[in-house]
């Protein structure tokens, strides 16, 4: 059993996700985390007594190991690293949604401070690809910065959505490090250096991800799910009710392989082998788990695992002796061991029973009373399954249509399907009514987003007074595009958005790829096709000419890219170039630019307003005071008047500030996400961004 | 001094109950060796002990269905004696050649296998026991019943009730020391509470009672046992969510707690023993999938040197190879098994039937925090369970369960449901807790479908009433000098009509209609603390309660379920205007204690925030320097009793709307402005919002 070897209790709050740790004087490491009121704390308990107290730090009077860092304003992301190459110490990197705070802790100054417009939800601190300072890479909305140690801005690039989590890793096994973006439109994206590499589509948020060793890292999502990739491929993924706070690699066996060890929200932290996602070791804290990290803390040479909880709780575990022989757990082996055998001897007794009384049954020997309840079936029941494309009516939204249906008179008395990311949970359940029970059960699926899913169904079958029913499981597969419905073409104006390419496949390819990857009622021969959107998005038409030239119209520039996208890995197409016309999208954006000048001007002015107000405050002070001092209180009064209607002023004008910045948010986002899409619109794996757009 | 067992595992019997197999096993050389194994029959309900008195009791008794069958233990059949009951057998005890059994409701006592004394229970009968009373030359047989009481009888009659804190579940004499006198009882309710009561000729004599603070299971089994050596027996108790516990008394005979393990599965049996080694004692459980499993005292020492292999002993060797061998053959035999199955799938003719698994489920009222918890428990692990209600209900997150919870969209209008909600259960989980909030007035059935990790895959369907008055507890007896409603209800109906209709509203009434002519039962509301007092005969019910949402519930419900059987209800009620303000007043400590604590947990962060940037809490008020000391208690308390104000708010809601509608006005519209009230809520200015509307 691996115990602690040092627990400390910190009385600070620790934010979730900003724990870190730093060699501020390049020698002792101190834990480093982000707390209440905007404050940022530095726990140092190797050089007692020697710091100095100046404006931004001071020694918190509670405790003397601790000294605190004033941000005054809510920290959103916390790192610390070597960042300046020519030294050895540390570096503090503070970010908070609107500014990046790079500051020297040792020397009690800042390195440099700059405005990020895009806020940064995410930071990273390290080398990428073959930019050769250190970066201080931040992720906000929708946008990547990096910075150098001067303050340089290195590295811009945008992403498909606001960013929640980044890491380094060697993705490519180059000897460089590629950048590992996961964001809130569930996907992990791969960025070598501004070129985007790979995209893996997972089922919710990405809440972190970190490097466990070569190209394997791991990632955690926000329902819950832990997994580890290597490189696009998944090796395992876990999900628990709990959510996955931290994730850190870490070597505990001492087997010479990183670890994932993951902090949950109910104070778990577990260990899981990176091959096969079995839990090695577990402990428990009383409250939620905020960060995992590793250092030095004893400064004894042995690097120690370092997990805290959001009550300010640490402890430190040493990685397991030799000796141990990677039993971390207080459980005897062998115990284990014939527990399990016997439980899986149990399993197969009973299973053998349900086939000896089912033959019983089939001899007719068992009473006839009893059947009803055991709901038994003729042998031959068979579930069968159709999707179809309902187009939907006035009172019912259009959706895709799961029909399942039985072969015979059984009824089906409910329906689970298991399914990530097109339901609101992991599970949509249809369970009839007693009275409307029947063989047959429609559900209708609305996939919010265009993207593959298995569906896990089970089908829970027998007759109408059963308490026991048979279950059914099966696996479909919703196809990408399946939220389209043929229809035919002159029936409505062709979109004005196109997108045309060549390529120099087979014809019968690109059929078979639209027969896949659409939910068609029959196989279609012509390549020439029009779907009416159900998510209301206007039509889509795809046509391929004899030559191989194929025209995609659509107003929706973002079809417009997963079509290409889909279509380019379906042939494995490995640059393909498009030639690309929304004009309606393009007047969109050119709009948002219009805005977000005028956002703009409207913030300076504010800006400037403000300024105005906050002299006139003074002034209006002095007087005030003044009157009071002269005894003149009517005019004391007056002024006293005047301040507050200033004061309401004020805060009506902070008001529209932040409204304004909110929309001016708001639309950024629109214009990385433009960016994003046309770089989408190129196939194949290399896409540039046309920077130029902005 | 603490004490310190370890677990050992012995053998895991083939759901021995289920299919009625007796295992007997001794132990040689640490092996448990199969002494004798009867043939498969109906399930085993109970097991004894017996033999003629004054020798040990060496001889075994099991009630299947309602025969009694006597084994020696050699495993010789020596005894069939069929009870002649219409139901089975649920509880059973042998004292020399005496033999009590009971089922549901009646209780039968022969003697040499002659009928002796007959007696039928108001209430199902959960456990029999009984005390040898050696003055009087006879046994006196107490009954413990689903009613919260133990009835003490003495021939057919009953002598007297001895009313406890919970349904009951187990008793067991306590005997203490050897050669005392034996005329204590223990026992264990379903609600988790263990008491010792002395019973004397002709009135109980309370000892002592221990609470269920930590919101452990309901007790399924109990023993005493030196396990301590001191010379004085511990009491071994044994839970339905897998706690094991052993209490000893302190020198004022007070029970402290002294040990404590979780097993994964409920534990339906509990002895104390010397079984895996001599001179070692240790505390044997049988649990629901059919462990047997052993803490012994004997320190069990781990041998792992470096650079070796872990050590295993050469028995545990063998033992594993043994097990391997059976497992492959077994699955040999799965295998074509599973071909046969298949193949019978290709026949019109054949049909598939799976047998029954069995499933024990308990949904029961947790007085505490006024909700449902519902446990399920199978045999092999579950896969999942799908969770349907036809009535508005909360699901609240229970720590101890793992699953992954998905609650699906409800369409309401088409299919009734409520509630549709997944768990998928992690690998091998055997046992599933779920918590479930409920709405009085708002009635239905909850459903759920379990489905085991077991090819070929079936799932069950369990179904529980959620009762019109479901936050309703059975009491003993009501307080008087309450100002109390009454609703009357007099027509033309049976007694059983009427009762089935009280068993329709409220929990814990017994189906069976009671003996007599009329009967009473006292409730009391377990969110509220109001009071309910139902009686009732045929032709007449009278139905008394403090709080007027009750009554109201009350007389919807009835009058609906009349009307469903054409049976035309003359009602008339009696409302007391004081008793709404009484109610209000009960609410009202409730109310402002949970306003206050939401107002200084909401504090709380603030607070911290303060002292860290001051350093220190001294320019504090005092009343705000404890909120700060308090902060965890203050915590952990908001988070036993989630939405607790918001239920307190519906029901004063109800409160007001009820209050009206027995007037024949509707204040709907005037609810807003209650909520208002609420908001600033001060108890004179609630009562006179309630006078003035």
């Amino acid at each position: 059993m691996l115990v602690p070897v040092f627990t400390l209790k910190l009385n600070h709050k620790i934010n979730p996700h900003m724990v870190t740790v730093g060699k501020y004087d390049g020698m002792h490491p101190c834990l480093t985390a982000a707390t209440q009121a905007g404050k940022v704390f530095i726990h140092n308990p190797h050089t007692r007594g020697q710091r100095l107290s100046s404006s931004r730090i001071t020694q918190s009077t509670q405790d003397s190991d601790i000294s605190l860092l004033n941000i005054n304003q809510a920290v959103s992301c916390l790192a610390s690293g070597v960042f300046n190459p020519s030294h050895e110490h540390h570096s503090l990197l503070v970010g908070t949604q609107t500014d990046l705070l790079a500051y020297d802790v040792h020397n009690n100054s800042d390195v440099f401070y700059r405005e990020v417009a895009d806020g940064a939800n995410a930071i990273v601190l390290g080398q990428l690809g073959g930019i050769s300072p250190p970066l201080a890479i931040i992720g906000g909305n929708c946008a990547l910065q990096g910075f150098d140690h001067e303050g340089n801005d290195l590295f811009w690039t945008v992403t498909g959505d606001n960013v929640r989590s980044l890491c380094l890793c060697d993705f490519t096994g180059d000897g460089n490090n590629e950048l590992l973006v996961g964001s809130e439109d569930y996907d992990i994206r791969v960025f070598k250096e501004d070129e985007m590499m790979a995209e893996m589509t997972e089922t919710e948020t990405v809440t972190s991800l970190c490097h466990m060793h070569g190209s394997r890292f791991g990632y955690a999502l926000a329902n819950g799910t832990v997994g580890v990739y290597d490189r696009t491929a998944r090796y395992w993924r876990i999900k628990s009710k709990n959510q996955a706070m931290s994730i850190h690699a870490f070597d505990l066996n001492s087997d010479g392989v990183c670890e994932l060890i993951t902090g949950w929200s109910n104070g778990k932290i577990d260990a899981r082998s990176d091959r096969t996602g079995e839990v090695i070791f577990k402990d428990n804290f009383t409250s939620s788990v905020a960060g995992v990290v590793e250092g030095d803390y004893r400064m004894d040479g042995q690097i120690q695992l370092i997990c805290t909880s959001v009550e300010g709780e640490v402890r430190g575990y040493l990685p397991a002796s030799k000796e141990m022989k990677g039993n971390l757990m207080d459980a005897s082996v062998e115990q284990d061991l014939i527990r399990e055998l016997s439980n899986r001897k149990q399993n197969l007794l009973l299973e053998l029973r349900n086939y000896q009384e089912n033959s019983k049954a089939g001899t007719g020997s068992k009473k006839k009373e009893k059947e009803g309840q055991m709901g038994v079936i003729p042998a031959n029941t068979q579930l069968q399954t159709a999707l179809s494309v309902n187009a939907g009516s006035e009172n019912q939204k259009p959706s895709v249509d799961l029909t399942i249906s039985t072969s015979n008179d059984t009824i089906i008395r409910a329906v689970l399907i298991f399914a990530e990311g097109i339901f609101e949970g992991e599970s949509h359940v249809v369970h009839p009514s007693a009275q409307k029970l029947s063989g047959c059960i429609r559900v209708p699926i609305i996939p919010p987003k265009d993207v593959p899913v298995d569906l896990h169904i089970k089908a829970f079958v027998g007759g109408k007074s059963s308490t026991q029913f048979h279950v059914f499981e099966l696996t479909r597969q919703l196809p990408r595009f399946s939220m389209y419905a043929l229809c035919t073409q002159g029936s409505a104006p062709k979109p004005r958005g196109k997108a045309t390419f060549s390529i120099n496949d087979r014809l019968q390819r690109v059929v078979m790829w639209l027969n896949q990857n659409f939910l068609l009622p029959e196989d279609i021969e012509v390549p020439d096709v029009c779907f009416t959107s159900l998510r209301g998005a206007g039509q889509l038409c795809i046509k391929i000419e004899q030559s191989g030239e194929i025209t995609v119209n659509t107003d929706d520039m973002d079809l417009a890219g997963d079509v290409i996208q889909s279509l380019s890995s379906f042939l494995a197409i490995e640059d393909l170039s498009v030639d690309a016309d929304f004009p309606d999208y393009f007047e969109e954006v050119r709009n948002t630019l219009v805005q977000v000048d005028e956002y703009h001007s409207v913030h300076q002015r504010l800006t400037a307003e403000m300024a105005d107000h906050s002299n006139l405050i003074r002034n209006m002070l002095v007087q005030a005071e003044d009157a009071r001092l002269m005894g003149d209180m009517k005019t004391m009064k007056k002024r006293y008047i005047e301040l507050f209607d200033l004061n309401r002023d004020l805060v009506n004008g902070y008001k529209i500030r932040s409204n304004n910045h909110a929309e001016l948010l708001n639309c950024l986002r629109a214009v990385n996400q433009a960016i994003q899409r046309a770089g989408r619109l190129q196939g194949g794996q290399k896409s540039c961004i046309d920077k130029a757009l902005v | 001094m603490e004490i310190n067992l370890n677990r050992v595992d012995y053998l895991q019997v083939a759901v021995a109950d289920q299919d009625g197999v007796i295992t007997c096993f001794g132990m040689k050389k640490g092996e448990p060796v199969p002494v004798f194994k009867s043939l498969p029959g109906p399930k085993i309900s109970r097991l004894e002990l017996g033999g003629a008195l004054g020798t040990p009791k060496e001889k075994i008794f099991v009630a299947a269905g309602s025969e009694v069958r006597g084994f020696t233990k050699k495993g010789k059949q020596f005894l069939t004696f069929e009870a002649n009951l219409a139901e089975s057998i649920k509880a059973m005890y042998v004292s020399g050649a005496d033999l009590f059994v009971c089922a549901s409701y009646i209780y039968n006592h022969y003697c040499d296998c002659k009928d002796q004394d007959y007696y039928l229970s108001g209430d199902k009968i959960c456990d029999i026991v009984c005390l040898p009373m050696t003055k009087l030359g006879q046994t006196t047989p107490v009954l413990a019943c689903q009613d919260r009481v133990l009835r003490v009888l003495q021939g057919s009659e009953l002598v007297y009730d001895i009313e406890v804190p919970g349904p009951p579940a187990v008793l067991e004499i306590n005997n203490a020391k050897e050669g005392e006198i034996e005329d204590e009882l223990l026992y264990g309710t379903t609600d988790g509470k263990l008491g010792l009561v002395q019973v004397t000729d002709t009135s109980p004599v309370y000892k002592w009672e221990v609470t269920n603070q930590k919101k452990r299971g309901g007790i399924l089994c109990i023993d005493r046992f030196d396990i301590t050596g001191d010379g004085v027996k511990e009491i071994l108790v044994g839970r339905d969510d897998g706690t094991v516990e052993i209490y000893s008394l302190d020198s004022t005979n007070e029970p402290v707690i002294r040990f404590e393990h979780v097993l994964s599965e409920s534990v339906t049996s509990i002895q104390g023993g010397c079984v895996g080694k001599d001179a070692f004692d240790e505390v044997l459980t049988a649990t629901y999938t059919g462990w047997v499993t052993g803490l012994t005292s004997e320190p069990q020492q781990k041998e792992a040197g470096p650079g070796e292999e872990m050590k295993m002993s050469p028995e545990t060797q063998n033992k594993i190879v043994a097990l391997r061998t059976e497992l492959e053959q077994l699955q040999v035999k799965v295998l074509q098994e599973r071909e046969k199955y298949q193949q019978s799938a290709q026949s019109s003719t054949a049909i598939s039937s799976v047998p029954v698994f069995s499933v024990n489920d308990k949904f029961t009222l947790c007085r505490d925090d006024a909700s449902y918890s519902l446990t399920l428990e199978v045999q092999t692990a579950i896969d999942n369970v799908l969770l349907q209600s036809d009535v508005p209900i909360d699901l609240l997150d229970v720590d101890k369960n793992s699953a992954v919870v998905s609650f699906s969209g409800c369409d309401s209008e088409p299919n009734g449901n409520f509630l549709l909600a997944t768990y998928r259960c992690q690998a091998n989980t055997t046992r599933l807790e779920l918590k479930v909030r409920s709405i009085e007035g708002q009635y239905g059935i909850l459903q759920a479908y379990i489905t085991p990790r077991l090819q070929p895959k079936t799932c069950q369907v369990r179904q529980h009433q959620i009762k019109p008055l479901s936050l309703h507890q059975r009491t003993h007896a009501s307080e008087e000098h309450r100002p109390m409603n009454t609703l009357t209800l007099t027509g033309q109906f049976s007694f059983a009509e009427i009762h089935s209709w009280v068993v329709f509203c409220l929990p814990e009434v017994p189906e069976k209609t009671p003996a007599g002519d009329d009967v009473t039962f006292y409730f009391q509301n377990t969110f509220l603390d109001t009071q309910l007092q139902c009686t009732y005969s045929k032709g007449e019910g009278i139905f008394k309660s403090d709080n007027i949402s009750t009554i109201s519930i009350l007389k919807d419900v009835l009058s609906k379920e009349a009307t469903k059987r054409k049976i035309n209800l003359n009602i008339s009620y009696d409302v007391n205007e004081e008793s709404v303000n009484h109610t209000l007043k009960l609410i009202h400590p409730k109310l402002e204690y949970q306003l206050i604590l939401a107002k200084k947990v909401q504090l709380i962060d603030a607070l911290k925030e303060l002292q860290v940037h001051e350093g220190n809490v001294d320019f504090l008020i005092p009343e705000y320097r404890s909120i700060l000391e308090e902060a965890d208690h203050l915590l952990e308390e908001y988070k036993k009793q989630p939405a607790h104000l918001e239920r307190l708010y519906g029901m004063i809601t109800d409160l007001f709307i009820d209050k009206f509608k027995f007037k024949g006005t509707n204040v709907k519209t005037k609810v807003p402005l209650l909520l208002e009230v609420l908001d600033n809520y001060d108890s004179d200015s609630l009562i006179a919002f309630f006078d003035s509307a």
